[in-house]
């Protein structure tokens, strides 16, 4: 048995070389990165693949504008991460992929996402263009039928995920991840990756 | 002198406690709170958030809602199910409010949707919102244009 004193010397000695437990992601982290996929989508400036932002942490979500909270809950979040990075925040990027492409015109999600930050990307596209970049991220959606004000409304993944700097899917995070989390993440890969 | 003045404590402290007693009996049945419009943002549609009470012993129910700037207005809900976001207008179009209770109209929730909104509204504007019930009648409030995301009262306790 470990007396008090062997003990203390241990605990130092684990203190000098760094027996520090592994990071823990508050996000759930993917057991193989996954590249994302290169298929081109509509920006307000052309065609934009998900590959395009490689050099930078970059966050996805699918969402779309007519969702009054649930979207700019996320957006809002992830903007004031960046914030919170300072002059680190331009490592980090945001893409929202538009599950309404009929109603979500490149332009429209353009002012959309100015709203948020200017560096903030949406992307339309084809319906099938749109399906197959969300489906290495489980993205689902579907349309049901709404009032004649609202016409329809769309179910929609509300998980969002991060690229590393090469491109490869590594994290994903529930709706619900606070802030706080999502910025300790972020800040741990920037300064240690 | 002593006398006098015992009497006149124990007469303002009657006055005080009908008065108290009297303004409890006359609270309006249902009582509207924290009220926030989230109406920022440029796209069609916004959204408002509060807190409603039913003091009285009867159930009653929210049936709908006017604001000028919105051309349409729904009682909708939110649920999140297996990560997905599903909106949807409520269930017979009201949103009940059972007596003596507390409902929360909140950001991932409950929530009056305002459609077909004229433009975005600045940080900070007054909006008046009536509100529809279907006991109490027509309820006029007012909120304050919030930020979408700080709305999320809940958003750091989860
Ligand atoms: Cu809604």
């Amino acid at each position: 048995m470990m007396n008090r004193t062997t003990w203390g010397v241990f605990m130092i000695l684990c203190w000098l070389v760094g027996c520090q437990r592994p990071y823990q992601f508050a996000g759930t982290l993917l057991p193989v990165p996954q590249p994302a996929p290169d298929i081109a989508l509509e920006s307000v400036n052309g065609p934009v693949s998900l590959r395009d932002f490689a050099g930078q942490y970059t966050f996805v979500y699918f969402g779309y504008r007519f969702c009054p909270d649930v979207c700019p809950v996320t957006m809002g979040k992830l903007k004031q991460v960046k914030a919170d990075l300072g002059n680190r925040g331009n490592e980090m990027a945001v893409v929202m992929i538009t599950v309404d492409p009929e109603r979500d015109t490149p332009e429209a999600l353009a002012e959309y996402m100015a709203y948020f930050d200017d560096s903030f990307v949406g992307l339309s596209g084809d319906p099938e263009a749109i399906d197959a970049v969300g489906k290495p991220f489980g993205l689902h959606y579907h349309q049901h039928q709404g009032s004649a004000a609202s016409g329809y409304l769309i179910d929609h993944t509300a998980r969002f995920f991060l690229l590393d700097r090469e491109g490869n899917m590594i994290l994903s995070y529930a709706h619900e991840t606070p802030l706080d989390d999502l910025l300790r993440d972020v800040r741990h890969l920037i300064e240690t990756q | 002198m002593k006398r006098y003045l015992l009497f006149v404590v124990l007469l303002v402290g009657l006055l005080v406690q009908a008065a108290c007693s009297n303004s409890e009996s006359k609270a309006a049945p249902i009582t509207v709170e924290n009220v926030r419009a989230n109406m920022t943002m440029p796209t069609d549609t916004g959204s408002f958030w509060m807190l409603i009470t039913n003091n009285s012993d009867t159930d009653d129910a929210l049936l709908g809602a006017a604001v000028d700037g919105c051309g349409v207005i729904e009682l909708h809900d939110m649920v999140m199910e297996n990560d997905v976001m599903v909106m949807r207008p409520v269930a017979g179009g009201k949103i009940p409010i059972p007596a003596g209770q507390t409902v929360e109209l909140k950001p991932g929730g409950l929530h009056v949707m305002c459609m077909q909104k004229a433009a975005p509204l600045a940080l900070g504007t007054k909006v008046k919102i009536e509100l529809e019930f279907a006991n109490a009648g027509t309820i006029t409030v007012e909120g304050e244009v919030v930020e979408p995301a700080m709305s999320s009262g809940g958003m750091n306790n989860n």
